[in-house]
């Protein structure tokens, strides 16, 4: 018993270590902010959406959490329990009891270009998806009723739409091809994923969102190494974004080590499908029987031993890595055909950013890799016991990973670090929160992104956004750098957002009649264009006046 | 034996070229982190 406890407790501490050493100065006190990770004090419970819902059910749970704990530490023990879930989660799909294979599939699924590249991109909500799927796949390829699966889930539920489309590519292929009740195993997976998906799905279809075929050159997966965009792809890197590499990943010898053992992975899932538990036959399976035959894992009674000696997700989960991998090609090498799908419907617009749906690789391979180390670092037939040797060997093997990306560690050389909101922001919303008459809030300057002093001048969303009870109007277009100068504008979701950006853009003189019958309450406006803005807005009232903030109402 | 020494040697390459990285990243560069600030990002 003490045995199979510590087999269990081993991926979970490696997870939790490896979480703590990555995350570093992220988990000192105040918030962590970078990209699309804007988490603010006292977040209001409102479920109010503009443009797509790309923060659904998310932000809402998080304010929810927060009136149990501070919204920082809430943001922390999420960020730490990616780490825990994702660790324990993979190490649970390695078939046995031996300790060595599922560290090293824990370490890998933590510790990898994937995880690392959608942190630096503040994907918080994605990695619950992401952390979430071995255990989605586990219940898909086990059966066992709707319930388990829909509570394997959650975390994808929780995370919103990337996170469970995510799970969807990986947990129905699994469903489908897993032996056994294949059919009404599929149909409940079916199920499950819809009614999940309802929070975000509603609001989506009801949104009126546009969604710009240009954004399908902007988010294409892109070569972050020598070894281009398939390697990159294949090594679980790729992201479009520049700025969430890890530093130092590009270098040749480690992106070459990275591209090895992903080959190595790759081939073990394929070639080592048998469980490594030394050498047991495969009883045969009653006639007539149809239960799903399973893997045995650590802590269960080995009873059910896989007839055929496969594990049961292995061709559901090569089917959605193979799938995963083709969607991600085709932003890449095929980007027309992407682009005619979102322009018929901008419901295929998920797939713009293609690289996300390499998770289910990112699995195989952490799997296969854990395969590899348990044939690799399996007792000498003859010898017995564990020797030295053998320990020695399982070590350098579940460390390789994050040697080859060691500076991911340490919230990635600084790129991850804990900042407090100046006092500015905490006034600010204490007035808007606290006044009881509607309207929304419009937040200068008109851009998606801010770079504050204060937060070391990291890229992030408008923390306004998330801070305020009532609509937030923001000019959600976004800008990618596409080199040498040039700016690639993909055009905003929101419509009313859209209105009001051409009202801005276009019209000169008074814009607070035009304003007002819009809807808008406040306008927010943070240092830049202050004056030049005020000016154009006579009747407001200044609701608060700072060296950072000017608040007006209208 | 010969999967130790394998081990031992794959670790102390690894280990080494992780050590160049960090120096590498950690020395200090005349350019400046991510710019430009308020794009989205870059590609």
């Amino acid at each position: 018993m003490r045995g199979r406890r510590f087999v269990g407790a081993v991926p979970v501490l490696a997870g939790l270590i490896l979480g703590l050493v990555a995350l570093g100065p992220a988990l000192k006190p105040g918030f962590v902010l970078r990209y699309d990770m804007v988490f603010v004090p006292d977040p209001p419970v409102m479920w109010q959406v503009s443009g797509f819902p790309r923060a659904v059910p998310s932000d809402l749970v998080v304010a929810l959490l927060s009136h149990i704990a501070p919204a920082q530490v809430v943001q922390k023990l999420i960020l730490v329990g990616i780490f825990v879930l994702a660790g324990s989660g993979a190490a649970g799909l390695i078939p046995g009891d031996r300790p060595a294979p599922r560290v090293a599939a824990a370490v890998f699924y933590v510790w990898n270009a994937y995880l690392a590249q959608r942190l630096l991109l503040g994907q918080w909500a994605l990695l619950l998806g992401f952390a979430g799927l071995p255990w989605a796949v586990r219940a898909a390829a086990r059966g066992g009723g709707p319930w388990r699966l829909a509570l394997a889930l959650l975390p994808a539920a929780i995370g919103g739409f990337q996170a469970m489309l995510v799970s969807a590519l990986a947990v129905l292929p699994v469903a489908a091809t897993r032996p056994g009740r294949r059919l009404r195993g599929t149909l409940e997976a079916v199920a499950v994923i819809a009614v999940l998906s309802l929070p975000w799905a509603i609001p989506a279809l009801l949104s009126e969102a546009v969604t710009d075929p240009a954004g399908v050159e902007a988010f294409a997966p892109r070569a972050d190494g020598p070894f281009g965009t398939v390697g990159s792809l294949l090594s679980l890197g790729g992201i479009w974004n520049a700025e969430a590499d890890v530093p130092g990943q590009s270098a040749w010898w480690l992106a070459t080590a990275r591209l090895i053992i992903a080959v190595i992975a790759v081939a073990a899932f394929v070639l080592l499908p048998r469980p490594l538990t030394g050498g047991q036959t495969p009883p045969q399976a009653p006639a007539g029987d149809d239960t799903p035959p399973q893997v045995p894992v650590s802590g269960e009674a080995p009873a059910q031993v896989p007839v055929s000696g496969e594990a049961p997700y292995r061709a559901g989960l090569l089917l959605a890595a193979c799938a995963g991998l083709v969607i991600a090609l085709t932003g890449a090498y095929a980007p027309g055909m992407l682009k005619s799908l979102i322009a018929w419907w901008p419901g295929f617009g998920p797939l713009r950013d293609g690289q996300l749906y390499i998770a289910p690789l990112a699995l195989v391979q952490a799997i296969g890799f854990g395969l590899f180390t348990g044939r690799v670092c399996r007792p000498e037939e003859g010898r017995g016991g564990v020797r030295g040797g053998v320990v020695m060997t399982a070590v350098v093997a579940a460390l390789l990973p994050v040697l080859v990306m060691p500076l991911f560690a340490f919230g990635a050389a600084g790129r991850l670090v804990a900042v407090g909101y100046p006092e500015e922001w905490r006034r600010v919303q204490a007035i808007v929160n606290g006044d009881p008459r509607p309207g929304a809030l419009l937040s200068l300057p008109w851009g998606a992104h801010r770079a504050f002093a204060w937060n070391g001048g990291r890229v992030i969303l408008d923390p306004a956004t998330k801070a305020f009870a009532r609509r937030v109007v923001w000019n959600d277009a976004l800008a990618v750098g596409l080199g040498r100068g040039r700016i690639l504008q993909v055009a905003g979701e929101d419509r009313l957002g859209r209105r009001i950006g051409a009202v801005l853009g276009t019209r000169t003189g008074p814009l607070t009649a035009v304003l007002r019958a819009a809807g808008i309450r406040y306008v927010l406006i943070v240092r830049q264009n202050e004056n030049t803005f005020r000016s154009r807005l006579p009747g407001a009232v200044p609701a608060f006046v700072g060296r950072e903030m000017t608040l007006l109402r209208l | 034996m010969v999967r130790v020494l394998a081990a031992l040697v794959v670790g102390v390459v690894l280990a080494i070229g992780a050590s160049i990285s960090v120096v590498n990243v950690v020395a200090p560069s005349p350019q400046p982190p991510n710019k430009p600030l308020y794009n989205y990002g870059n590609r």
